[in-house]
């Protein structure tokens, strides 16, 4: 042991961690052999899709893990202290006390039936050792810290009083409480809204560099690592890959699939007429792992050698490691044919020919009112509030907003799912969707084939035969095998199954084809597998796309002109790189603003416009402008005077007072 | 006589199938569960004594032998014999006979009838929804052991009226189990996803509402089985199901009530073949829940 190491004694050190979840059909190795270190307030990111393992080694790190899964080997070093040799008793002790946690959900990590406060002081007593009332104040101070409104009060209140970003400013506000010394994030703001998520990242940065508090912080978001992280551990199939300063992994990612991961993002300066590059296959089934490197089969730096012998993590550079046997990852081997090619027919004319057309829609939900005991008016919800828009054929409109703005009601609305409270909508042929989540748009009885040939079924689309015959052309449309029309939706991966909403929404030949959230349930790598999908469709086949996201960079990538609605109106439209990079209404900028871009040093130098506050409630619309509450420019005006769509420049159009 | 007709329902001919359809459901998931091996392991032998009761060397269950009275289990009658010599075993198994008759027939037309009604209340909702569920509501506030002995009253005793009451008393708890599995497919995206090419509400119903509540229905249909197999032996224990001397489980155990001192298996032998056919479905049930919904396996 050298002098060097004995001052230097990292905070957390794991080494060569397993975890093994034991299955009917054989134990999955979850995470093999995993070893890193975070030094004492330090920032470090474990990046990696869903399967790659990095929430079940966080887990494993505190044993949280649910049933089948345990620790099957390795050491996890708290300030020297063995945690995988704790009793549970012990181990109880070191949780909360000296490692917090934040998880993903905030809606099930807090317990429903007690109040913030019964669920805070407690542990403050026990970890921090203060008597009641002084554990109360500093419970106050906290909720203050973190940026919850009039904190004293909120301290009383229950979780289903509040929204899902101040659920998850508390759980901030407990895990920080404690005082510990490593604070655990597991995707701690996946389930928040954008500008949300700006608001709580940032609370979180400012907090933990105030108190000195490492921290370990997951995600699948690379934008996110970019704009929090100091070091970075990219995980794909129970391993590490890559592990360096966020400098490196951004601007010298030596591992191929960083270095693939990053290329797939679109970026805000990309060309969108060129493909997305996109990486092909999927992860490996981690019931049967592949011999030798995981990613061989999806690499096209793969050599012999990566067949045979899983690469160890050697050294690229100070304090940077990659699991590769090629020096340069990618960088040695010549460019995939897909990336960065020039998509076909890139400059169709647009045909003057209006595919949609919805003018001053409005839809109310009235809440069902059983008045037998209240007298209370039943609640009116306005999902949309007068929305007017066109699409051109072959044209692809992106609708943005957060949750609850009523981007999805004007689809529903669009496809005939709901009836329109008032206004109208035209549509040139026929309307079809694409839904977000591929798991629950299918009938889980039902195969491929069947699913697929539903609309022609239900249409009396020729016979038998003649519709056989379609469905095998669409899967191949659609890029998927003939073999995948017999099998269940569950037996296809996530990526696939888009797909294969895709086909359907084809079968009957619409006009316009209305995608919500189309890529949001999918990981990074298959994302943009189904964006260039959608797009050289849009390019092929010349259909309107109304393309409905929550995902700015994606909406920029496919859209030629996007709509941003704010609280059921729409607040700014006009043509997509225009929006972007020029935004003329304050919430576009916000909202755009509040997207993390992956490269740190961008990241550095924005000056974050923090939008205040959440959305008001949709029940109760502020009589001015529905977004004077979150303004940074608000003047009175603006509170009593409803501004109206307008049109400030040539090609664009938005609401509000001042957009120049 | 009487015998004969009885005897015609042979319960192994509809179990068979069902069971049959269930391990293809299960794709031998379901055999590899522990609790349905015992569950089969239980019921397969009674099932195969009952089929071939009559080639057995045993009395025939309505025959006396006034010599053989109160005879305790030998081998000439392995579960003994009763006041007036007849053969225990022998009407225990024509008594299993009709127990399954009824408890299988039971939970087919309370699945059949639920499934109908509470699909239509749940998918259609609106006046349809309130008609049903307010006679289910009214129904259900009467205890079903009740609710049928009043039907039984009413209808009078025998297999079909006592099958019908209990049914009928069951179904209500049908209609709400599927009237509420209904209600959560009836938002989920699939049936968006069928609606957007106009898929008629029949198409929906039939194609996927049905098929996705197949599997809790069949769960809640075996308990309602082994459900049925005590309520009819609990009214014919009561005097008012199967009526002497044709044998049920029940009025069995009644006849021999008055001896349990002197000729304890007379009540015993019977009541513990009951206990293992309760048992033993509702292993079942857990058996399928388990292999249909690999989700609830560990």
């Amino acid at each position: 042991m050298t002098f060097q190491a004995e001052i230097d004694v990292p905070l957390l050190d794991v080494r060569d961690l397993r975890t093994e979840f034991g299955t009917d059909s054989g134990t999955v190795t979850a995470v093999d052999g995993v070893s890193f270190t975070v030094h004492a307030g330090e920032r470090v990111a474990i990046v990696g899709e869903s399967g790659s393992g990095k929430s079940a080694m966080a887990m494993s790190i505190l044993r949280l893990l649910a049933y089948p899964g345990r620790v099957a080997g390795g050491t996890v070093l708290l300030n020297g202290r063995d945690l995988c040799a704790l009793s549970e008793r012990q181990l109880n002790a070191v949780r909360g006390r000296e490692v917090g946690t934040v998880f993903q959900d905030p809606m099930s990590s807090l317990d429903p039936v007690m109040r913030i406060s019964k669920q805070m002081i407690p542990p403050i007593m026990r970890s921090v050792g203060l008597g009641r009332e002084k554990a109360r104040a500093e419970a106050i101070h906290w909720l203050d810290k973190v940026g919850i409104p009039d904190a004293e009060r909120r301290l009383e209140a229950f979780p289903f009083e509040m929204s899902g970003g101040m659920r998850q400013r508390v759980m901030i506000a407990m895990a920080l409480s404690c005082r510990p010394k490593l604070l655990i994030a597991d995707e701690p703001t996946t389930a928040l809204d954008v500008t949300i998520q700006a608001q709580i990242v940032d609370v979180m940065k400012t907090l933990i560099s105030e108190t000195g508090t490492a921290m370990m912080f997951i995600t699948h978001d690379l934008g996110l690592v970019a704009r929090f992280a100091d070091k970075v551990a990219v995980m794909y199939a129970g391993r590490i890959v890559e592990f360096g300063t966020v400098h490196d992994i951004f601007h010298k990612p030596s591992h191929p699939y960083t270095q693939s991961l990053l290329s797939t993002i679109p970026s805000t300066t990309a060309l969108r007429h060129q493909r997305l590059p996109q990486i092909p296959g999927m992860p490996p089934d981690m019931k049967n792992p592949p011999k030798g490197c995981a990613f061989r089969d999806r690499c096209a730096a793969a050599i012999q050698t990566c067949a045979q012998d899983a690469p160890r993590l050697t050294p690229r550079g100070a304090g940077h490691v990659a699991a590769c046997w090629q020096p340069d990852g990618l960088a040695g081997v010549p460019r995939p044919e897909c990336s960065g090619q020039v998509r076909r027919n890139t400059n169709r004319p647009l045909r003057d020919r209006t595919m949609v057309e919805i003018n001053r829609l409005t839809k109310q939900f009235t809440g069902s009112g059983t008045r037998l005991f209240s007298r209370k008016p039943a609640q009116v919800v306005k999902a949309v509030n007068g929305v007017t828009l066109r699409v051109q054929q072959g044209e692809t409109l992106g609708i943005v907003g957060e949750s609850g703005c009523g981007k999805s009601t004007v689809a529903r609305l669009l496809l005939g799912l709901e009836e329109p409270t008032s206004g109208e909508i035209f549509i040139d042929g026929l309307a079809q969707m694409v839904f977000q989540d591929p798991s629950s748009s299918f009938n889980p009885k039902m195969r491929i084939h069947a699913i697929i040939e539903e609309p022609l079924i239900v249409k009396r689309w020729g016979d038998r035969q003649a519709r056989a015959e379609r469905v095998r052309s669409l899967i191949d449309q659609v890029g998927l095998e003939v073999a995948h029309l017999d099998r269940y939706p569950n037996q296809l991966s996530g990526g696939q199954r888009q797909r294969v909403a895709v086909a359907r929404a084809l079968a009957l030949d619409p006009s316009v084809v209305v995608a919500d959230e189309p890529t949001s349930a999918l990981d990074v790598s298959v994302r943009a597998q189904v964006i260039n999908l959608l797009a050289d469709l849009k390019e092929d086949l010349g259909i309107a796309f109304i393309f409905i996201s929550h995902d700015l960079l994606t909406v920029r990538y496919i859209a030629d002109r996007i709509a941003v609605m704010y609280l059921g109106e729409v607040v700014e439209y006009g043509p997509a790189d225009e929006v972007f990079d020029r935004p003329a209404h304050p919430y576009t900028k916000a909202l755009i603003d509040a997207v993390p871009l992956p490269d740190p040093v961008t990241e550095a130098a924005r000056a974050p416009i923090q939008l205040k506050g959440e959305l008001p409630s949709p029940l109760d619309i502020p009589k001015g402008c529905a977004f004077a509450s979150r303004c940074p420019i608000v003047t009175d005006r603006c509170r009593i005077e409803k501004p109206v769509l307008r049109q400030p420049m040539k090609t664009r159009e938005a609401a509000c007072h001042y957009a120049k | 006589m009487t015998q004969n007709t009885i005897n015609t329902p042979a319960s192994p001919g509809m179990a068979a199938p069902a069971t049959a359809w269930l391990l293809r459901m299960g794709k031998g998931r379901f055999l590899g569960n522990r609790k349905a091996r015992l569950a089969l392991v239980i019921l397969v032998p009674i099932l195969l004594l009952t089929a071939f009761a009559p080639l057995l060397p045993l009395q025939a269950p309505l025959e006396t032998n006034l010599r053989a009275m109160m005879q305790p289990p030998s081998l000439a009658h392995p579960f003994g014999t009763d006041r007036m010599g007849r053969d225990i075993l022998a009407r225990t198994l024509s008594g299993v006979q009709i127990s399954l008759f009824v408890g299988l027939s039971v939970a087919l037309l309370a699945l059949v009838s639920g499934m109908i009604l509470g699909t239509l209340a749940g998918f259609l909702g609106g006046i349809v929804d309130r008609t049903v569920m307010s006679i289910v509501d009214i129904f259900l506030a009467f205890p079903s052991l009740l609710l049928a002995i009043g039907l039984v009253a009413v209808m009078g005793t025998g297999v079909v009226p006592v099958i019908l009451a209990i049914a009928l008393a069951d179904v209500p708890r049908f209609i709400r189990l599927q009237r509420s599995l209904v209600l959560s497919l009836r938002s989920r995206a699939f049936i968006d996803a069928a609606r957007t090419v106009k898929a008629r509400k029949s198409w929906l119903m039939s194609r996927h509402i049905l098929p996705n509540t197949v599997a809790p229905m069949l769960v809640a249909a075996s308990i309602a089985a082994a459900n049925a197999i005590l309520v009819e032996a609990s009214l014919s224990f009561l005097g008012l199901g199967i009526m002497p001397p044709v044998p049920s489980l029940g009025n069995i155990i009644r006849d021999g009530q008055t001896y349990l001192e002197q000729a304890w298996w007379i009540s015993t032998l019977p009541g513990v073949v009951i206990l293992a056919i309760a048992i033993s479905f509702h292993f079942l049930s857990d058996g399928v829940r388990e292999a249909l919904d690999p989700r609830s396996r560990q």
